[in-house]
């Protein structure tokens, strides 16, 4: 028995010394919320860097001059995994911050999980509407019918082409392909391949933004049956998107186009601005890499083409603001959100930056005067969003494996495309009870 | 082996001193609770939690409910399971030897007296303090197929190169070479083993006419022993748990073909991005059973080959 009392000071040190770390944490949480006399301090979570970041300063000027009674904290969360894992555990340990910036991709994930704020009243209250933005930047934002984000700014999808390379074959650079035979025929002329190694490759079907989401919504085909929430990875017109990209593939040596793709795969080393990529599939947040790196580069964007030459499309994701489950100055954070989603919010927050999820604000910026510009947002009208779904992440990831697996001739496009929707749909049988 | 003190002193001791003993004991408490609380919140208790959790469908933002073994019976179910195991047991089954190799050789050339030998541990030393996403990174660009400074020299001498990380068949082995370049820290405790060779075992084996592979064979190595056998618990027990180096690679992807799919990265996968918490838990005691299993067989056979000096 003599044992026993030797440990009893000891763990009971180590309990009193516990119990007054637990204490400090928890009085520490709660001390940000109120700071000074009628004034609510509203803490927003980001991962916003240089002109994002000074936009933002800006918002928020804007904004606690016309809420004098409501004060911004910005905290910068890094913009990599680590914000997520951040935000995830700050929600799950009840001490979330009031508004934090999120990719719209995740909203289906984190409200089929609960643990965001349904904002559909306060947006009516505060005559947020539908109609205010593009169609898919409010599909993106909402799940099961109700709006759990406010869509800040978003992005578009288009073919890249070397106006140079062009002229130099002799294909007309004011001519970019629209069909897919088009785009068939410029590649094989534009590549110059040596033996085993290209020293210019037309086109990769797969490289860059070319997902089997671009293809498959090219080609006219639907991932998700809109009255049945059911996921249609295997759509007849995605499989033949599929087939195109492999038979692609096939035609130049998929192993030896993995040089061009392999996974380097940063701004200076992008082999479209290095000349060694004649086209390729990107977005609008290229552009800013193609001044930096090779301001003089000559080339057009053009809408990706399509198996029949019309009907255009793209797919376009983007960033916005959520209100976590637990947040603690939900009125006040909603002003914030309703600043950042009307007119004003929008101009200010995506000034020389982003494209806005408001139509008019875009025209404002004068996009519409700018060659490349105008194409985005153009195209913005018939942009898809990727389903908004609780497996989001799986679908993405098995779309991609799907796609990586039938170009490399690992099962056919059909079997691994029936495989994603069968893994898809169980997944989420689980949310359906 | 050192001998602990007997227990039975303890008991001698007169009783005045006895308080005094306990007095100390519970400083020494008081300045370890910090380790022992840190340990009690953050490891022990999280890791018990799991063993629960792995029965549940936990996703950190839900409590999730109790599913029995399913997680485990969905696991053995699971392909990229499967291939995240035979990828993180072939960089293993490859790494950790080519490490010990290469380590002890590094090493004895390192203890070799020559002059400026300061400079040469220095330079071989210095990888390992680049970290890990800078080292992907830097090796990103050596291996690129097309402008990479590897396949570069590689056609100088008409060799052409592979795809390297672009390839199914070559990104495990690029890993694998990327890998040891951080073996510095081995190095550093293979000399240190080195060092605690008794030089008359040298003498005595020159005197016999030993030649430096004799040498080496029987004086350095077998004495050496204890060094390699820490090294390679723990050399296998990183290995198993990669996860920094193909994560920044293949930007969370695994690619090319989930060949580049690790354990842990596809243990991160489910636990923080599918928010299949309670399947990520069940993963991460598969891992703590095999690496247990593997780190206990070593354990046996190792009174077969390891020599402790003093015996």
């Amino acid at each position: 028995m003599r044992r026993s009392k030797r440990f009893a000071f000891p763990i009971l040190v180590c309990f009193l010394v516990m119990v007054l770390l637990v204490t400090a944490c928890s009085t520490n949480g709660g001390s940000s919320d109120q700071a000074g006399e009628g004034i609510t301090t509203v803490t927003m979570w980001h991962g916003l860097t240089s002109i994002d970041l000074d936009n933002m300063n800006k918002v928020v000027k804007a904004f606690e001059e016309k809420n004098p009674t409501i004060k911004m904290n910005l905290v910068y969360t890094e913009s990599n995994e680590g914000s997520d894992q951040k935000l995830l555990t700050a929600v799950a340990g009840g001490n979330p911050p009031d508004v934090a910036l999120f990719d719209r991709f995740k909203v289906g994930t984190w409200a089929a999980q609960g643990s965001l704020t349904d904002l559909s009243s306060m947006a009516a209250e505060s005559g947020i509407r539908k109609e205010m933005y593009y169609p898919f930047a409010w599909e993106e934002s909402s799940y099961q019918g109700k709006l759990y984000a406010m869509p800040m700014d978003t992005d578009s999808r288009l073919l890249f082409y070397n106006k140079d390379h062009f002229k130099e074959v002799g294909l007309d650079p004011n001519k970019p392909p629209q069909t897919i035979a088009e785009l068939e025929a410029a590649a094989d002329k534009l590549t110059i391949k040596e033996g085993k190694r290209f020293k210019r490759i037309g086109f990769i079907p797969w490289y860059s933004q070319g997902w089997l989401y671009t293809w498959g919504w090219a080609f006219g085909g639907e991932f998700q049956d809109t009255a049945t929430g059911k996921i249609t990875a295997n759509d007849p017109k995605v499989v033949e998107a599929l087939q195109w990209m492999t038979d692609f593939g096939k035609k130049y040596n998929v192993e030896d186009i993995a040089g061009f793709t392999s996974a380097a795969g940063t701004e200076e080393m992008d082999p479209f601005i290095s000349g060694q990529v004649s086209m390729k599939i990107s977005g609008n947040f290229t552009v800013k890499g193609i001044e930096k790196f090779k301001p003089d580069l000559n080339y057009g964007v053009a809408p990706i083409p399509t198996p029949t030459g019309t009907n255009f499309t793209t797919w376009s994701g983007g960033g916005s603001a959520i209100i976590p489950k637990g947040a603690k100055n939900v009125a006040a954070a909603w002003k914030f959100l309703e600043f950042l989603g009307k007119e004003e919010g929008q101009t200010l927050l995506n000034a020389d930056s982003q494209i806005s999820v408001i139509d008019s604000v875009n025209d404002k910026y004068g996009y519409k005067d700018d060659p490349i510009m105008k194409e985005f947002i153009n195209i913005l009208p018939n942009s898809h969003n990727r389903p908004v779904i609780p497996e989001g992440q799986l679908l993405w990831n098995e779309l991609a494996s799907a796609t990586e697996k039938a170009t490399r001739g690992n099962g056919t496009p059909k079997e691994n495309l029936d495989r994603v929707t069968e893994t898809v749909n169980k997944a989420l049988e689980k949310y359906d009870k | 082996m050192v001998k602990l003190a007997d227990p039975v002193q303890v008991k001698a001791i007169p009783s005045a001193s006895k308080r005094a003993l306990h007095r100390t004991n519970a400083i020494g408490w008081l300045f370890a609770s910090p380790w022992a609380i840190g340990l009690l919140c953050f490891y022990a208790i999280p890791m018990l939690m799991s063993i629960y959790f792995s029965f549940t469908t936990y996703s950190i933002l839900q409590p999730g409910e109790f599913i029995g073994m399913n997680n485990y019976k969905e696991l053995f179910h699971d392909p990229l399971f499967w291939k995240s195991i035979y990828n993180t047991i072939y960089f293993t089954v490859f790494f950790v030897p080519l490490s010990i190799f290469f380590g002890v050789a590094l090493a004895m050339m390192l203890n070799m007296k020559v002059k400026g030998m300061a400079v040469f541990r220095t330079i071989f030393f210095l990888p390992t303090l680049v970290p890990q996403v800078a080292l992907a990174v830097l090796w990103m660009w050596l291996l690129h197929p097309n402008f990479g400074l590897v396949n570069g020299m590689l056609a100088n001498i008409g060799i052409d190169g592979p795809a390297w990380l672009g390839g199914e068949s070559w990104s495990k082995p690029s890993l694998i070479l990327m890998s040891l370049w951080g073996i510095g820290q081995a190095v550093v405790i293979y000399l240190a083993g080195l060092g605690d060779i008794p030089e008359e075992y040298y003498e005595a084996a020159q005197i016999d006419g030993a030649n430096w592979f004799q040498k080496t064979r029987k004086v350095t190595l077998p004495l050496l022993t204890p060094v390699i056998f820490y090294n390679l618990v723990m050399g296998m027990i990183g290995a198993f748990q990669q996860f920094t180096l193909p994560y920044t690679l293949t930007k969370g992807q695994g690619t090319p073909a989930n060949s580049m799919t690790f354990y842990v990265m596809y243990l991160y996968e489910n636990g923080f991005r599918y928010f299949k918490m309670g399947y990520a838990s069940a993963m991460a005691w598969i891992l703590f059973i095999i690496v247990m299993a593997l780190t206990g067989i070593i354990f046996i056979t190792s009174k077969r080959w390891v020599h402790y000096q003093g015996k």
